[in-house]
């Protein structure tokens, strides 16, 4: 029997393939949103989490980017 | 109108000035400078809505403006277009009056501070000339707020010198009513020495001098450089009691009586010291921007005391050996370490006329006796900073170096010695005028400040890009390459209990490795380049010096062994490539070098960075190549190798900075190593990675952090440093809050394992105890 699920198909480098699936684990189980890891460049996840994602890696990036003093 | 300026900056950039310049304001209306440090704050939180003031309509075009080259904003702020064909004569003014913000091709940013007008009254500039000059060179007319400022910050600066002569020590002023202000300080007052004390102090002996001769400024317009106006000026004066002269400074400073005073010596009518005959010798021929800085430093005929900033490879110790040769008296020369001693006693042989018996070295391997009445004498800071008991040889000379009046103490690399360390060596050591050269003004703390106490102001500061129009310096591409993380390396790097190992993470991330091995054999193999690789982190440099076979030098790397592979590197077609610790990054004159390749770096530190890029700035090839259109437009080359979506990112923009304001820029390079090299790099398979990543993630905790070397331990960068006034930092040129720096996650590192560091005393043996004892 087929069974079908809706998710979010999610395209990004190495590296932030690493990261979304770090953040993930550090999540209590009943949060985590990963439905599949496709390969090094894809992951499939539930269908909310794009926002969540998306604020959780321009924070990370943002650590790593240096702005000069005002 | 003054928006010509500003195109392509970024509005960070009008905080900063507009922030630091209203703390200059601040402190103009309460004439206290020791209020600094609690207007800091008020300012950054006001940066916001300083930006809605930016009006600029009010200012008043002149209709000449087109011949004029600067714009002169009521903030304090100065832009100077390069283009203009006065913009040598109104460079030269404006850096002898303003800090240099910024500096790109076309149009250079410039601070008015209380600091910089400090400096340029002290090369002799005085307040009318400023204001004139700086009139006639805008474009727009002077606002008022801008000639109250000049007025208010120069009102008391320079009318008070500290002459030796005769070895004696004078306080001169041209005003006596300011000598009477002074003297009414009890301080001053006991100071003094009456040599007749019938008329009690209201005498001052009135002499004639010579005015100074580089006024030229005033007639920049007509285009004459230099005109020697030398006219005698009546001067008065009062000897103080040499043993008090540290005390009449103190009172002289900004938070007592206001008078700072300018240190100049008098060496011409020196005659208590013996003379040492020595000349520059025909061949050495100083640059243009190099008589420059010598012509400030002797405007007047006499010594002043100041610091003179070149970038490296500029030429600094032909200006040092000038100086000697125009002073002509016993010269103590300090530098960093004793490689660096062997290439000073070296650079004085090769410019001057000395002769062997009368320069000598002393370090811990060389201990040289002085061998006649005046001469040269090398040394390190360490080894007259030095605390602890000292053999019977080195005793007797720093015995010598002590009773000895030296008339020139030559500072090398002042940027990187700690304050403690230079009071000491000045409390120790008794000389007439101190030199101060360095190539980078800026530490990560706001210490620099000190220097202008313990030192001088800064005298002169060379424009980098000028220099490499001129053939004189290197003409560098810099480039920073970015090399995504592997996955396994990224993920370990994300898990928080490797939070420690980071660093080592990223350096050793394979993609880095491999874009490393390909620069280097491309530079070795298609261009014949000589290749230096820096490496902070001792693991890293180890590991990747061993794994592609190539010499290194870190630390405990011994003095012989250190100059042999330098030998090595320099003399033989086989060692094109070396490894360096940070012991290399001062000092280590490396002139064959061409290409850079910096695998890890000391966190932020803008300083290293422009340290390092200066191994290469010495120019080569012919000068017609090098000149824009030649054959090698670049030829030398400066990568900064970068793990991308880590922390290095942040560090890497951050160091940077120094450079981007003097003008250079970064490229970036995405494709390194090219996608189609395969297992002729290392680390090729996914195994060898892995077997990399578990050698790194078994590596003990203190072997991945960064190297300590002993120079370190006073190295301010270490210590935790808070965000706190960058009250002086102007002074020095470092500019307000654009040069301070705030140690992030640094500290962290400090305490590592140190190769050098000295003994707990308390862990010693009790017969090696007393040896050692304080």
């Amino acid at each position: 029997m087929v069974n079908a699920m809706k998710g979010l198909l999610i395209s990004c480098d190495i590296p932030m393939t690493q990261f979304i699936i770090s953040f993930n684990a550090s999540l209590p189980p009943s949060q985590r949103f990963i439905l599949h890891v496709l390969d090094n460049t894809h992951m499939f996840v539930q269908p909310h989490v794009a926002e969540m994602i998306r604020s959780k890696i321009s924070e990370f990036r943002d650590q790593n980017s240096y702005e000069k003093p005002l | 109108m003054a928006g010509d300026g500003e195109r392509g900056r970024p509005m960070k950039k009008h905080k900063t000035s507009s922030s630091s310049y209203s703390k200059a304001v601040h402190m103009m209306e309460e004439e206290d400078f020791n209020d600094y440090g609690n207007d800091f704050d008020d300012d950054s939180r006001d940066g916001e809505s300083e930006i809605k003031k930016r009006d600029f309509t009010q200012l008043e075009l002149k209709p000449d403006h087109v011949n004029r080259p600067l714009w002169a904003c009521a903030d304090g702020r100065i832009f100077l277009e390069t283009f203009s064909p006065l913009y040598k004569q109104a460079y030269d003014f404006l850096i002898a009056i303003a800090e240099p913000v910024c500096r790109p091709e076309s149009m250079h940013e410039y601070n008015l501070t209380p600091h910089s007008l400090y400096a340029a009254v002290s090369v002799g500039l005085e307040t009318e000339t400023i204001i004139s000059v700086l009139s006639k060179l805008s474009k727009t007319k002077l606002p008022a707020e801008i000639i109250d400022f000049i007025h208010g910050s120069t009102a008391n600066y320079g009318k008070v010198k500290l002459v030796l002569k005769k070895n004696r020590y004078f306080v001169e002023s041209p005003f006596p009513e300011v000598l009477k202000r002074l003297l009414k300080d009890d301080v001053i007052s006991k100071a003094r020495i009456n040599s007749e004390d019938l008329h009690g102090a209201e005498t001052f002996t009135i002499s004639k001098s010579v005015r100074e001769i580089q006024g030229g400024h005033e007639d920049l317009l007509n285009g004459a450089d230099l005109a020697a106006a030398a006219e005698e000026k009546e001067t008065h004066s009062f000897e103080i009691d040499p043993a008090q002269v540290e005390n009449v400074k103190q009172r002289c400073l900004p938070n007592a009586l206001n008078y700072p005073m300018l240190e100049e010596y008098d060496f011409r009518n020196d005659t208590v010291n013996p003379d040492l005959n020595i000349e520059l010798k025909p061949q050495a021929q100083p640059r243009p921007y190099q008589e420059k800085s010598l012509s400030k430093m002797f405007g007047n005929g006499r010594a002043r005391s100041g610091i003179i900033v070149l970038p490296c490879g500029a030429g600094k110790s032909l200006v040092g050996v000038s100086a000697a040769c125009r002073v002509k008296k016993s010269c103590l020369c300090l530098a960093t370490n004793a490689v660096s001693v062997d290439q000073w006693a070296f650079q004085f042989k090769l410019w001057s006329t000395i002769k062997d018996e009368q320069i000598s070295r002393f370090t811990s391997d060389n201990k040289e006796k002085f061998r006649s009445l005046a001469g040269v004498v090398v040394t390190t800071y360490n080894m007259v900073a030095f605390g602890g008991k000292r053999s019977e040889d080195s005793e007797k000379i720093i015995e010598e170096i002590r009773n000895r009046e030296w008339g020139l103490l030559l500072m090398d690399e002042v940027h990187v010695v700690p304050a403690h360390m230079f009071r000491k060596v000045i409390s120790i050591t008794k000389s007439h005028c101190k030199l101060g050269l360095t190539a980078t003004l800026v530490r990560e703390d706001e210490r620099i400040t000190d220097l202008n106490f313990l030192i001088g102001p800064k005298l002169y500061e060379a424009n980098w890009l000028d220099l490499v129009k001129g053939g004189f310096i290197a003409n560098v591409q810099c480039a920073e390459v970015w090399c995504p993380m592997t996955k396994e390396f990224f993920a370990e790097y994300l898990k928080k209990e490797n939070s420690k190992k980071k660093q080592a993470l990223y350096v050793m991330n394979p993609n880095k490795f491999r874009a490393c091995e390909f620069l280097i054999r491309f530079h070795e193999q298609q261009r014949g380049d000589k290749i230096i690789v820096f490496a902070d982190n001792l693991f890293a440099l180890t590991a990747y010096a061993m794994k592609l076979r190539k010499p290194m030098i870190y630390g405990a790397t011994s003095h012989n062994e250190r100059t042999r592979i330098l030998e090595a590197f320099k003399n033989s077609p086989d060692v094109n490539t070396i490894f360096l610790s940070k012991v290399g990054d001062n000092s280590i004159d490396i002139p064959e070098a061409n290409v850079i390749i910096q695998i890890s770096s000391h966190a932020g530190s803008r300083r290293q960075e422009a340290q390092r890029l200066g191994r290469i700035l010495r120019a080569k090839g012919r000068l017609q190549d090098r000149m824009a259109g030649g054959k090698e437009e670049y030829n030398a080359f400066f990568y900064s190798l970068v793990s991308t979506d880590t922390q290095e990112m942040y560090y890497s923009t951050k160091r940077q900075q120094f450079l981007i304001d003097q003008g250079y820029s970064f490229k970036v390079i995405t494709s390194l190593p090219p996608p189609d090299s395969g297992a002729e790099l290392s680390y090729h398979s996914l195994e060898e990675q892995i077997e990399l990543l578990s050698k790194v993630l078994n590596a003990g905790d203190d072997m991945v952090g960064l190297e300590q070397l002993q120079e370190d331990a006073d190295d301010i960068a270490n210590i935790k440093s808070k965000r706190s006034a960058g009250s002086m930092s102007a002074f020095s040129g470092a500019t307000g809050m654009v040069y301070m720096e705030y140690s992030t996650g640094k500290s962290k590192q400090a305490g590592h394992g140190l190769k050098s560091k000295p003994k707990d005393p308390s862990k010693r043996h009790v017969l090696f105890k007393k040896r050692f004892a304080p």
